[in-house]
């Protein structure tokens, strides 16, 4: 096959993939949610004026009148406690939890997969040890081990990804090293080696290319469950500078006043779902490209 | 491989499991340095040449001053003697093992009652949603569950707090009784009830329907709480580890030679779907453990997690390191089980 045609032949599987993908409606819907999430926290972080939010770290306090507020125009979602506008909030927080749970994919795939492609390629006793070592992470539950981590590390949101990335890695880990044990039967692999390739050259040119996209992809579809994970740890007490605008904070803010202001736990637990509900949704519409037999 | 074989395999695996369970455990409580773990025995108005004496006397006793790994024997004995520290929270200060008894019974009340809703409501939506593939039901219930699978627990609970707590006023939301109805009673002291610790069995027990019909009140709305937050995975991988039961060849002959729908379904292929769910009632164990945490703390059920929480707010190490080795250990036993039945119900796993 000629250069052209090969790029001609990518062209026509990407084309194909595309349609599949955009063929699910419920996909595409998703795909549209996350982008609206990426892109309110991306001009959250770069100009936040634009929609006109100022003070785009902190949450503005009104001490004069501190009761949860219901909806109206000067603020659409309502205020929760101290007289906080919810819908100004809600944006700030979408840029913190996405920043932050971004940071704890990255460094779990980071690690985990670094440790996945070396257990599967070296094998043998070591191997045996990593898996070992990863059943043990997975005998603890993972909120209860985020929790101790995140508490001896000290109850911060850096330190929470910490926690929450200790707690993942090794489920990157057990994912990559499945996926590198498929590629390692390919027959690509076994030329490489006939023609005396190194082992070292093996792992990173032959095996890590064709490893790492279904495992990035997969580790990116838990960045719904991620955040949801790290809304509850913040919930439950993780946040103990009071003016951090985060979705699980937001929602025990209102939690004593949920009999006279439902809407100040509502929003900010609904912005939450959505943006898991989403990322599911277009994951799903994802593996269908991906993994054809589970298209039928 | 012989059965006895895998078995004997399966315990063997236990022993590096629990080494490392607890290891990871020692290392998180003793990081943090001596300073907070012996925070936890002295007396905070103590000061000065006092408190060196006791801090010297706490030192060589807890085996302080001892390399970590040294540490680790002597942790290891003490927790094997039931000596797992001290905690120091508002809702309990004392042993923390004195703690465990008083709490978990309401753990266990919680996640039973749970569990038996997921079952209960997981497996036959599950099959429905299978068996009437593409009908508006099974739409209905997918679009559901999926919702249900991206809701974070407590949002879960504060909405059922709203509609059934808030709007209709029939059921209570907060703690395990009302404390009026409890203010005079004999077993009933300090917020403790006796024997079981466990109000609704002590109800009865003591023959208090009263109470027992409060205390039932109580726990309905934390119980399908929890319930709700695993249900959505369990009717998702029934469903569709039936439809691939289904779509197998026995199915299929069974069908052929003539056999009822309803028998199909009932005695070849349900069976066979729930291999699967087992599997899964080890990530259901993992999912309540976790799930308690949560659901315990915005009821204020006085349990193991609502008694985590407690910790994590005032920094107590003894009360958060307990619940993670608590919870551990129960999750790897849970995971022995599972893998036990699942060899026993299906020869397949052993080779």
């Amino acid at each position: 096959m000629s250069e052209a045609e090969v790029r001609a032949k990518r062209w026509e599987n990407t084309k194909l993939s595309l349609s599949v993908f955009f063929a699910n409606k419920a996909a595409v819907v998703g795909l549209v949610i996350v982008m609206i999430y990426v892109v309110i926290g991306v001009i959250d972080e770069v100009y936040p004026p634009l929609i006109g939010i100022t003070s785009a770290g902190t949450l503005v306090p009104n001490f004069f009148n501190p009761a949860p507020s219901p909806p109206s125009l000067a603020h659409l979602f309502g205020t929760t406690y101290p007289g906080v506008d919810l819908f100004s909030s809600i944006i700030k927080a979408i840029r913190i939890d996405l920043a932050y749970s971004l940071l704890v994919v990255a460094i779990g795939a980071a690690v985990g997969s670094v440790i996945g492609v070396i257990s599967a390629t070296v094998g043998g006793l070591m191997d045996e040890i990593v898996m070992r070592i990863t059943d043990i992470f997975f005998s603890i539950p993972y909120l209860v081990l985020a929790l101790a981590v995140g508490f001896i590390l000290g109850r911060n949101l850096l330190n929470m990804s910490l926690a929450l990335a200790i707690v993942w890695w090794p489920l990157y880990a057990r994912y990559t090293r499945s996926q590198t044990l498929s590629t390692k039967e390919f027959t690509f692999v076994e030329a490489a080696k006939a023609s005396g390739v190194s082992r070292l050259k093996i792992m990173f040119k032959h095996i890590l290319p064709n490893t790492l996209p279904p495992v990035f992809i997969q580790v990116s579809l838990d960045l719904g469950s991620i955040m949801v994970i790290f809304s509850t740890l913040a919930f439950i007490g993780f946040i103990t500078n009071a003016s951090i605008p985060e979705l699980g904070y937001l929602t025990s803010l209102g939690l004593s006043y949920v009999q006279t202001a439902p809407w100040a736990v509502i929003f900010p637990g609904v912005a939450i779902t959505l943006f898991a509900l989403a990322v599911n949704l277009m994951g799903d519409g994802l593996r269908d490209v991906i993994d054809p037999r589970r298209r039928s | 491989m012989r059965l006895w074989v895998y078995v004997l395999r399966r315990l063997l695996l236990l022993i590096p499991t629990l080494i490392g369970l607890t290891f990871i455990v020692f290392i998180l409580s003793h990081v943090s340095g001596t300073n907070i773990i012996l925070s936890e025995y002295i007396n905070p108005r103590l000061t000065g040449a006092a408190r060196e004496l006791v801090v010297q006397k706490l030192t060589n006793e807890l085996h302080l001053n001892q390399p970590i790994y040294i540490q680790y024997f002597y942790w290891i004995y003490q927790v094997l003697q039931g000596n797992w520290g001290v905690t120091n929270t508002p809702i309990f200060s004392g042993q923390v093992t004195t703690a465990i008894t008083l709490f978990f019974p309401n753990t266990i009340m919680l996640s039973v009652v749970a569990s038996i809703l997921i079952w209960v409501i997981g497996v036959p939506l599950g099959v429905y949603s299978a068996v009437n593939r593409d009908s508006p039901g099974d739409h209905t219930l997918r679009i559901g569950s999926f919702t249900l699978y991206a809701m974070p627990v407590y949002l879960i609970g504060v909405v059922l707090i709203i509609l059934v707590g808030v709007y209709l006023k029939v059921l209570p939301f907060s703690g395990v009784v009302n404390p009026v109805l409890v203010s005079n009673l004999s077993w009933y002291v300090n917020g403790i009830s006796y024997p079981t610790h466990i109000i609704l069995i002590d109800a009865i027990i003591h023959g208090d329907g009263a109470v027992a019909w409060d205390a039932f009140l109580h726990l309905i709305l934390p119980s399908v709480t929890l319930a709700l937050a695993i249900v959505a995975s369990m009717i998702r991988i029934l469903r569709s580890s039936m439809l691939e039961v289904l779509d197998q060849d026995y199915i299929r002959l069974a069908r052929s030679k003539g056999t009822p729908e309803q028998a199909v379904i009932n005695l070849h292929a349900r069976k066979n779907a729930l291999l699967p769910v087992v599997t899964l009632f080890g990530a259901t164990v993992a999912g309540l453990l976790g799930g308690v945490v949560v659901v315990e703390t915005i009821f204020d059920y006085p349990g193991i997690g609502y008694w985590t929480t407690q910790a994590l707010l005032v920094s107590d190490v003894g009360g958060i390191m307990a619940s993670a080795l608590l919870f551990g250990l129960i999750l790897v036993f849970a995971n022995l089980i599972v893998d036990l039945v699942y060899a026993f119900i299906d020869p397949r796993i052993r080779y």
